[in-house]
This record gives C-alpha cells, sequence and structure tokens, in this order.
C-alpha cells in the first residue's frame, strides 16, 4: 500500500513537471521595405525597441524578417532573438538586438515589389517551430501588397492557425487620403483573407503606445 | 392529439367517451391502485424518514464523540497547565525557599542587635534623690544662724552640693547623648528588619498566587473532569476562539510568505534558470517557494525544541541535549536562509534597476539618469526585509499548532451540521411525498366519484330490498 502511494506521488511530482514553452511568447515583426514605407525604417526600429523589446520576459523569442519583392527567402530573416533564461543575459541580448535594429534603420535598401504574404509565410513557419504558446505576427506595412510577376501566393487554411496577428503603424497612401473606403477595403481584405487561414486574431493598431497592452494580452 | 380520439370527426364525443371509459376503468381498478398508492408512499416517504433517522443517530454519535475528543483534550491541557504549573511552583519554591534561611539569619541578626542596643541604653547613671531640696534648705539657713564657722561650713556644703549636681547633670547629658547615639545607630538596623520582612512578605504573597493559580487551573480541571453541559460549553466556545484567532494569525501569513515569495522570485530566476515548469509554475518560483516552506519547517523544528509547540512527539520525547541540538541546528539554518533573502533582496534591486536600464535604453533615453540617490535606500529596505521575514515566518508555528488542534473540532461541527441538515432534508422530502401521495389519491377518488356514488346507491338500493 505504501509503495503504491509513493509510486503514486511520484508520479503526480513528474506530472506536475512540464515544459515552458506553452507559457512563452514568440513574436514575428515584419518591416515593409518597399516604396513608400521604406523611409519608416528609423520608426519601425523605433516602435520595436521601445513597444516589444521590453516587455519580452525571459524564454520569450523575437523575428525580425523584412518584406521585399521575394519575402518568403531565408535572407530576410534579419535578426532572431531567443531570450536566455537568466534575466541578467537577457538584458544584454535585447541591447545587442537593438543595436542591430539601429543599423537596419541606417540601411537604405528598398525594393520595388511588396511581398507581405511571402513574409508572412516565412513568418508563421518560424513562429510554428518554436512551439511557443503565444505566437503573434506584427506588420509593419502600409498592406498595399504589390508582388512580383511569377510569384504565387496562397495561404493554407491552417497557415496562421493559433496565431494573432496585427498591423501596425500602417501608413496611408495617396489615393487612401483621398477616398479612405480604399484603405478600409484593404484593410479589411487582409482581415478576411488572416481569418480565413486560421489566425486567432487581427487587428489594426495606430497607437504605437498600445503595443505594451496587446503584448501583455497575448501573454 | 387527433390520432387518440376514437372518432376523430367527432372530438367531443370521443373525449366523453374517454372520460366515462376511464372513470369506469379506474372506479374497478381503485383497491388495488389505492393499494399502489400507499405503497409508493412507504417506499419513498418511509425509506426517506429512515434516512432522516440514520443521519439523525450519525449525528448524535458524532456528537458524543466530539464531546469525547473536546473532553479529552481538555483533561489533557489542564493537566499539562497544572504540570506547568508544579513545575513552576517547584524551582519557585526552590529558589525562594532557599533563599529563606539566610533571610531568617539576616532577621535574626538584627534582632539581636537591637536587643543588645535596647539593652545598653538601659544603663544610664541614676540621678542623686534629693539633693536639690537639701540644697535649697542649707542655702536658706545661710545667715540665720549668726556663727561663722557654721556658715562657712554651711556654705561649703552648698557650693559642694551645687558642684555635684552640675557635675550629676552634666554625667547625665553625657549618658542622655550617649544613648541618643546608640538608638540613632538603630535606625539602619530597624529598617533592614523592615526590608528583610517586606521581601519575606513578597516571597509569600508570590507562592499564595501560585497557589491560586494552581487551585483555578484544579478548579477548572475538576470541572472538566465532570464533563456536564457547562465545561463542554466552555471548551467548545475556547476551541472556536482559538480557531479563529489561529486562522487570522495564519492568514497574515500567508499574506507575510506572499511578501516575501514576490522578494526572492525575481532574484531566484538569476540563480535557477526557469526552463521548465513544475506544478504549473517556473522552476524559479517553484524554488522561492521551497525556500519559504523551508523556512517555516525550520521554525516548527525551533520552536518544538524550544518546547512552545507540541507538534512532533519524537522531539518532545527527546532528552534536552538533542533538543538543544536540533534547537541550535534549526536557528543556524533560519539564520542561513535570513542572509540568503536578505542578498537576493540586494540582488532584486539590481535587477530592478538593470532592467529599467535596459528600457529606458531602448526607448532612447539617457540609462544614467535613473541612477537615483534613492536605490540605496531601497536596497537597504529591501535585504532588511529578506532578513527579517524568515525570522516571522518561523513563527508561525505556533498559531500552526493551534490550527491544526482546533480545526479538528470545527471539522466535526460543520460535519454534525451537514449531516444533521440532511437529516432534516429528508424527513421533509419524506412528509411532503406522504402528503402529496394523499392529495393524489384523494383527487383520484373526486375523479371518479360518480360511478362510485352510482355503485353506492345500487348498493343501498339492494340493501334496502334485501332488508
Amino acid at each position: 500500500m505504501k509503495r503504491t502511494l509513493y509510486i503514486a506521488c511520484i508520479a503526480l511530482i513528474l506530472a506536475g513537471c512540464s515544459d515552458n514553452k506553452r507559457y512563452e511568447t514568440a513574436i514575428c515583426a515584419l518591416a515593409d521595405i518597399s516604396g513608400t514605407y521604406a523611409d519608416q525604417k528609423q520608426d519601425v526600429a523605433r516602435i520595436i525597441k521601445a513597444g516589444l523589446i521590453p516587455n519580452l520576459e525571459p524564454g520569450d523569442s523575437l523575428f525580425f524578417i523584412t518584406i521585399d519583392s521575394n519575402s518568403y527567402e531565408e535572407e530576410n530573416l534579419k535578426f532572431k532573438l531567443n531570450l536566455d533564461y537568466i534575466p541578467s543575459k537577457a538584458n544584454d541580448q535585447k541591447l545587442a538586438f537593438a543595436t542591430n535594429l539601429d543599423e537596419f534603420a541606417k540601411d537604405q535598401t528598398r525594393s520595388r515589389y511588396t511581398d507581405i504574404s511571402g513574409a508572412m509565410m516565412l513568418c508563421a513557419d518560424y513562429l510554428r517551430n518554436t512551439g511557443s504558446g503565444n505566437q503573434a505576427m506584427v506588420i509593419f506595412s502600409d498592406m498595399k501588397e504589390e508582388l512580383q510577376p511569377g510569384l504565387k501566393r496562397k495561404f493554407r487554411e491552417t497557415e496562421f492557425s493559433a496565431m494573432h496577428i496585427a498591423a501596425l503603424n500602417v501608413i496611408k497612401l495617396g489615393q487612401d487620403s483621398t477616398n479612405p473606403e480604399i484603405y478600409r477595403k484593404r484593410l479589411s481584405e487582409w482581415e478576411k483573407r488572416i481569418k480565413g487561414s486560421g489566425a486567432e486574431s487581427w487587428d489594426t493598431i495606430l497607437d504605437a503606445s498600445k503595443i505594451p497592452e496587446y503584448v501583455e494580452q497575448l501573454k | 392529439m387527433e390520432a387518440l380520439y376514437i372518432w376523430p370527426e367527432m372530438p367531443g364525443v370521443s373525449i366523453v367517451v374517454a372520460i366515462v371509459v376511464s372513470m369506469l376503468f379506474l372506479a374497478l381498478a381503485r383497491t388495488p391502485i389505492h393499494k399502489a398508492f400507499e405503497s409508493l408512499s412507504d417506499g419513498t416517504s418511509g425509506g426517506l424518514k429512515k434516512v432522516g433517522e440514520w443521519a439523525k443517530q450519525l449525528a448524535d454519535k458524532m456528537r458524543a464523540r466530539d464531546r469525547k475528543v473536546l473532553l479529552e483534550s481538555g483533561i489533557a491541557d489542564a493537566e499539562q497547565k497544572l504540570h506547568e504549573e508544579f513545575i513552576r511552583v517547584e524551582s519557585s519554591y526552590g529558589k525562594h525557599l532557599a533563599d529563606f534561611p539566610a533571610l531568617q539569619r539576616r532577621l535574626d541578626d538584627s534582632i539581636s542587635k537591637i536587643e543588645g542596643d535596647f539593652k545598653e541604653c538601659g544603663q544610664a547613671t541614676p540621678k542623686a534623690p534629693g539633693w536639690n531640696d537639701a540644697v535649697a534648705s542649707i542655702a536658706k539657713l545661710q545667715g540665720s544662724s549668726g556663727d561663722r564657722v557654721i556658715e562657712k561650713m554651711l556654705s561649703e556644703i552648698h557650693k559642694s552640693a551645687v558642684e555635684g549636681e552640675k557635675h550629676a547633670l552634666a554625667e547625665l547629658r553625657n549618658t542622655t547623648s550617649k544613648r541618643h547615639k546608640i538608638l540613632s545607630g538603630m535606625a539602619p538596623v530597624w529598617k533592614n528588619v523592615h526590608k528583610l520582612l517586606k521581601d519575606m512578605g513578597d516571597k509569600v504573597s508570590l507562592v499564595l498566587e501560585t497557589s491560586k493559580r494552581i487551585d483555578k487551573y484544579m478548579q477548572q480541571f475538576e470541572k472538566v473532569r465532570k464533563g456536564d453541559e457547562d465545561s463542554i460549553d466552555m471548551l467548545s466556545s475556547r476551541a472556536n476562539k482559538l480557531f479563529i484567532f489561529s486562522v487570522i494569525i495564519i492568514v497574515i501569513a500567508v499574506f507575510g510568505a506572499f511578501v516575501n515569495f514576490n522578494l526572492i522570485a525575481l532574484p531566484m530566476s538569476e540563480l535557477v534558470p526557469a526552463g521548465s515548469r513544475v506544478l504549473g509554475m517556473p522552476v524559479s518560483e517553484f524554488s522561492a517557494m521551497v525556500i519559504i516552506c523551508l523556512e517555516v519547517m525550520c521554525g516548527i523544528f525551533l520552536m518544538e525544541a524550544l518546547g512552545f509547540t507540541n507538534i512532533i512527539p519524537q522531539i518532545a520525547l527527546m532528552t534536552r541535549g538533542h533538543r538543544r541540538i536540533i534547537m541550535y541546528a534549526s536557528l543556524i539554518f533560519l539564520f542561513l536562509f535570513a542572509l540568503a533573502e536578505a542578498s537576493l533582496g540586494i540582488l532584486r534591486e539590481v535587477l530592478a534597476e538593470a532592467r529599467s536600464s535596459v528600457n529606458q535604453a531602448l526607448a532612447g533615453a539617457n540609462a544614467t539618469s535613473a541612477e537615483g540617490g534613492g536605490s540605496q535606500f531601497t536596497v537597504i529596505g529591501q535585504a532588511t526585509l529578506g532578513f527579517l521575514l524568515p525570522w516571522v515566518l518561523a513563527m508561525v508555528a505556533m498559531p500552526l499548532e493551534l490550527l491544526i488542534e482546533t480545526s479538528q473540532h470545527i471539522f466535526y461541527k460543520l460535519l454534525i451540521m451537514l449531516v444533521t441538515f440532511f437529516g432534516y432534508l429528508c424527513k421533509i422530502l419524506g412528509h411532503l411525498i406522504e402528503y402529496l401521495i394523499k392529495i393524489v389519491i384523494h383527487l383520484y377518488d373526486a375523479y371518479i366519484i360518480i360511478p362510485v356514488q352510482i355503485n353506492n346507491m345500487i348498493r343501498g338500493g339492494g340493501k334496502a330490498r334485501a332488508s
């Protein structure tokens, strides 16, 4: 009887031990470097540094992917960050990542076409690979996709399952200010596409100060 | 509905026919249906009543058991108090009565000294009686005899008498001053005697006080031993009071533990990286919780070794030397935990400052601007808190023991209330079902009243004809 009790206790303790992954957060930031949005690089770097990185906890991950003419390429993953479980090391990693972002902000490269879907698919692959419990994608773009001829981009039904997606710092194009309906329609089409691919949520965050709140909600 | 009609084209007739047929059937089946209802009533309400009775008996048994446990614990408590009081009396009597012969001797010495001084005071030279009158008579004779020789002689006698008187007066003054000196020398001895008597009085009143306490405990003991309702009520009320008190203390201690946990959880992540989780919490937080539990455990062992609590009987049965070893070991561990927590408190502040600097650097602000002069106070405050909290948590052993002791009675009380409530509920349900079935039987009889009355009339007519 006692032996059974001991075994049951040990089994209970072992069952109580679990992996940390499902409590961790993985965020993928997509930055548009095509057309007019290429001028926003400094803003993008600033928002990520001030809004996203400080809210990451040890164990969390952050990927930085650029949106260019053909985004579904490994080269588009510019930097990645897997925060160490030791807080002091995690702080050093955050500072190093911030330095990389500063370099990105200084870079003058810009692409001709805008392959948002390809970047999102690449991002989804990396997010899935982390196995984190909370997965999110933040897109810094005007959300106007212009695919290079010959590129095929079709989301699978479960492409973004269990992922939260948000568009940040969406700037209005010339025609958007002439007719806001164009801008709204563009965003609603994206919402339809993304939700149709199994995303948990779709948000458009206009105020950068709301980003910490958004990250908190994810957790 | 129409499918149930015998003649769907004539629903009214169909309903009337159905009612008449059902009346006839129910009237004919009256006796067996009545029996069926009675059986149902007996089965359900009777069963429920029996369950109610059983619950009542169970509650009574539990009450008796609780009463017995209360009495036993009350007797044990009174015995313990008496035992402690006797130990106190033994040590007190041993200490105070040991002083008593010395006090007595000092008192005897003082009294002997007073007696000696008193005797010395009594040894005074008596004054010559009648000298004043004789000298006055001789003084009157001067110049009245006319004889010069006699007058000279008388004058000499007068002179010598006056001188003798002066000498005697001087002697008397001298003796009186000596007596006063002796008497003033007696004053400290009197004071000493007074002090000694006061000391003796204090010691006697202490002993009397202890005796009174013993009397009080003995009365309580006798009362509890009798096991009457008053003593049960007294014990129950005391248990309730102690339970509430211990719960309040434990809740406060839990808040203290929460503060302690928050103080050490963050720095623990620096020492124990939280790569995995135990029972849903990161390993670092789990480790912080384990440290707090270990502090409480050390506190329990310390209180046991000091004899303040009696949770672990093995420690109570140990020799004084072994208990001392446990006491010192617990004290050392608690001290080490307190030191560790103080350093974790400092580390926490360092980490918080580093995090704040990183966030400011990320936000583009000047990182050095965060370094204020007040941070030293925060570090000292956190270190002090970290050092003190383990000692405070160690004290939780005493209310914990109270909680364990009294919760048994409270648990029984709640269980008795539940079982009694269940019993009453069953009885009420039983009665309700019984009356409901009776109502159904009456309604049944009311439904078949027409065929029953016709039957009665036919039977009545037949009997009348027969008679």
